[in-house]
């Protein structure tokens, strides 16, 4: 089931979303859809140009609009068109396509889509069945729309960064990228399928307003509950577990620089074994650790016990043999890791590679699932600074070529 | 107003879909967990407890992740209890099956089974399983810990200093990104089949949604070679940037993204304005530091890390929630860091009608739990029901749907197969 190469129908054909995205929640929605089938057309311009663009350029000395390594991989298997709405014949194209769409989607802050003159109503006026998503920091709906949010600022307010580090007075580690931006992308891809499931059933289609924020308050709902019913504040427990409060349970350092590999015992049959692997005979028979509930009383001594045999090891190793013995172990992998020596993503051909024009076949990153019958399909890169903006016009838009060459002139596409 | 899943009819067997079985239920599917009699699902024996006694109707993990469904005890890998099972398929539209590579299917109650009633019939089959359901790994023992140090997030997150561990941040996000992936999936197959009129098997890998959700690290390797470094509070990256965290004169934390430098000139002057109310501005209104708006944050330079020193001392005198909002006030995308309770009376939240209220047995008063993260204008975000107990709907079920009478209930009970 890795192989995902098939060329059979895909479960999202013949839906068609149009795409004002930018950065990343939008565009990682998008690149889910567009993944299963979706035609995904993103609109651009320079006056809100994706920053994505510019960033990361594979080729320094020659930086391009089409040189981003973030964006060829956030935009694979979409395609794209440039128009200029302030232009009266851009903006009646891009009006065009919407007629075209089954749903609109955009994540600019709240309020600045319908100030570029595309409002809920005004795209219902132009296609009465449309889905239109948002997807913004704290929602389109409610007292706190105009706060501008990143994917770190979601974090903190959303309870995501304090939930992560050591206990005080150690401050939170947070997550070291945005966390946030792709899980408001998730929810996006979530909440647009059952809009577009919902209008395949009922022929209606709406206005979803997912809030980046509160896709991270969903992951927090056990400390509310904890803090409702037993009046505790959330507390950071570093690396260990507190329900259930099982160890060892934590990360060790391993030979080399920085390396290091997560070790969890659930039981003391992985106990007795991992002491064994370890060939540990002071662990085994120190009575302080002689069960789980002493274990927990006395954690951080024995994660320093168990560190000093960890040390000796080579992570990957070490891995291998506790595994072999049934103990929950796993490096802390980095991309290299992942991307050159993951046994287990290579079989299942997770990194798979596809074309694109500027930079040549790359390796992308996979959709994590897949369909038995109607599988997902990585096709191309991502779509060249308005690369298809011609193809579309003239074959799906109706235009004459002429048509766009004149509008081309004009810079209004 | 109908829910986008209304009339879905949804089994969710294992431990690892929970937050699956919860995103359906939110939009309307009906999510029937399948526990194991007597013993209940590993949820249950999770914490934190009601007054932090253990018990099988105590778990607040259960509370939160089962809200919404229904609940039966079915012990397929009995004789009567895999027939039992059979009927439920037979009526169901999706199954979200973590149980395992295998697992059902040893005692004849997997995908490969009734392999009819998903490639002949209509039933979507979703296997939400560590690795997958096939490759070297699949058979491995892991939890959230294991599974957020393989799939990369932890190398990422973490502190300055390297002396100290990578770091699992808490949440069992793992589960959750897993369980993303597997809604986005059924719900496709689900579109899909309205014109085909066929089910199918989706196979998700935990290990590949955590591993595809790491961001800059990706391309930082295939384009560049390039690992990146953990850091205190904000992104990793290959080169060290400054510092984004502060602590505010509350003792309070504040995240000043990008080192809290604005974007525009607008903001700046807005912001010297706030500084100068307390003589905080230092050396700031010298030209150089109005001209590093414009600078790239990733890169480090003297005047931009002087400006994250001047504004970082100023929020150290401040409380965190008024830096915050007033942070916020002037647009800049500055934020206060809150534990997860701290929003439960923000009045944002409140107003977008984000918490229901709902009883837990063995709890007083009603609670807010948070429902789903949007609004839709023609389907209402409301919570159906709490947690179910254990076996709580086998009667509903088994008597009024399947038509099992008392007596067979009784004999099925006996028999240790519900």
């Amino acid at each position: 089931m890795a192989e995902t190469a098939n060329n059979g129908p895909r479960p999202l054909e013949g839906v068609r979303v149009v795409d004002f995205s930018w950065i990343v929640a939008g565009p990682q929605c998008t690149r889910i859809m567009a993944d299963l089938g979706a035609d995904v057309i993103r609109v651009e311009n320079e006056s809100y140009l994706d920053s994505m663009r510019n960033g990361m350029q594979v080729f320094p000395d020659r930086p391009s609009l089409n040189g981003s390594g973030m964006f060829n991989n956030m935009s694979r298997n979409k395609r794209g068109v440039t128009a200029n709405i302030w232009h009266p014949g851009g903006r009646e194209m891009v009006e065009r396509l919407i007629k075209t769409a089954d749903a609109v989607l955009e994540n600019f802050s709240a309020g600045a889509f319908e100030r570029m003159g595309f409002g809920f109503d005004h795209l219902r006026e132009l296609n009465p069945n449309l889905i239109y998503i948002s997807i913004s920091g704290f929602g389109h709906a409610g007292v706190d729309t105009t706060y501008i949010t990143w994917g770190p600022t979601a974090q903190a307010v959303s309870g995501s960064t304090a939930m992560s580090g050591y206990p005080e007075p150690m401050p939170p580690a947070g997550w070291g990228y945005s966390y946030l931006d792709h899980t408001a992308g998730y929810y996006g891809a979530i909440a647009l399928l059952e809009g577009l499931y919902h209008r395949k059933r009922t022929g209606q289609g709406q206005y979803i307003d997912v809030a980046q924020c509160e896709t991270g308050m969903m992951m927090g709902g056990v400390a509310m509950l904890d803090y409702q019913v037993n009046g505790r504040e959330y507390q950071r427990q570093g690396n260990h577990m507190r329900w259930p409060a099982t160890a060892p349970h934590s990360v060790y350092r391993c030979q080399g620089e920085d390396r290091w590999i997560a070790i969890a015992c659930e039981t003391d049959e992985q106990w007795d074994a991992l002491c064994e692997v370890l060939n540990a005979d002071d662990l085994a028979t120190d009575p302080l650790f002689a069960t789980n509930m002493s274990r927990v009383q006395v954690q951080d001594k024995l994660d320093a016990a168990i560190e000093v045999y960890t040390r000796q090891w080579d992570t990957r190793e070490l891995m291998y043999v506790l595994q072999a013995q049934g103990v929950p172990a796993g490096t802390a992998q980095n991309s290299e890791d992942k991307m050159e020596h993951d046994a287990q993503l290579k079989s299942r051909n997770f990194y798979a590679t596809a074309d694109h024009p500027y930079l040549g076949p790359r390796r992308f990153e996979g959709l994590p699932l897949h369909l038995s019958r109607t599988d997902w399909q990585l096709q191309h890169g991502a779509p060249e600074f308005g690369g298809d903006t011609e193809q579309i016009m003239t074959e799906i838009l109706g235009y004459t070529a002429d048509e766009v060459t004149q509008l081309k002139s004009e810079i209004a596409v | 107003m109908t829910a986008p899943l209304d009339g879905i009819r949804v089994l969710e067997i294992g431990d690892r879909g929970e937050a699956c079985g919860l995103i359906l239920a939110a939009a309307g599917a009906d999510v029937v967990r399948v526990e194991m009699p007597g013993f209940g699902s590993a949820g249950r024996r999770q914490g934190p407890f009601i007054a932090d006694q253990p018990g099988q109707e105590r778990s607040l993990h259960h509370a939160y992740f089962n809200l919404n469904k229904r609940g039966v005890t079915l012990d397929p890998s009995t004789g009567d209890g895999l027939n039992v099972w059979r009927r439920l398929l037979e009526r169901a539209d999706v199954v979200i099956d973590s149980t395992g590579p295998g697992v059902l299917d040893e005692i004849n109650a997997g995908h490969e089974s009734f392999a009819n009633l998903v490639e002949d019939g209509k039933l979507v089959w979703c296997c939400i399983t560590p690795f997958g359901l096939t490759g070297p790994w699949k058979d491995w023992e892991v939890n959230d810990l294991v599974q957020i140090a393989l799939g990369g997030p932890m190398m990422s997150t973490g502190y300055d200093d390297h002396e100290i561990a990578p770091i699992r941040p808490d949440g069992e996000h793992s589960l959750w990104m897993g369980a993303e992936f597997a809604a986005m999936g059924i719900l496709a197959a689900l579109y899909e089949r309205e014109g085909s009129n066929l089910g199918q098997i989706i196979d998700v890998s935990i290990h590949e949604s955590v591993s595809c959700t790491v961001e800059g690290a990706f391309p930082n390797w295939e384009y560049a070679k390039r690992l990146v470094q953990r850091q205190t509070g904000r992104h990793s990256s290959p080169a060290r940037t400054a510092p984004w965290q502060f602590v505010a004169g509350d003792g309070g934390y504040i995240n000043l993204m990008g080192g809290g430098i604005p974007r525009t000139r607008g903001n700046w002057s807005d912001l010297m304005e706030w500084l100068d109310e307390f003589n905080a501005a230092a050396d700031l209104r010298e030209p150089q530091y109005e001209a590093a708006v414009h600078s790239d944050p990733m890169v480090a330079t003297t005047e931009r890390a002087r400006i994250a020193e001047v504004i970082g001392a100023f929020v150290q005198s401040r409380p965190a929630e008024e830096i915050y909002r007033r942070g916020q006030s002037l647009h800049l995308p500055w934020a206060v860091i809150r534990r997860p309770e701290q929003n439960l009376d923000d009045p944002h939240w409140n107003s977008r009608g984000f918490f229901g209220e709902i009883e837990i047995p063995g709890f007083d008063r009603k609670v807010k739990v948070p429902i789903a993260p949007w609004q839709m204008s023609e389907s209402p975000n409301e919570l159906r029901r709490r947690a179910p107990m254990l076996g709580e709907h086998n009667f509903e079920v088994f008597n009024g749907e399947l038509g099992l009478d008392a007596q067979q209930l009784v004999a099925l009970a006996g028999s240790g197969a519900i």
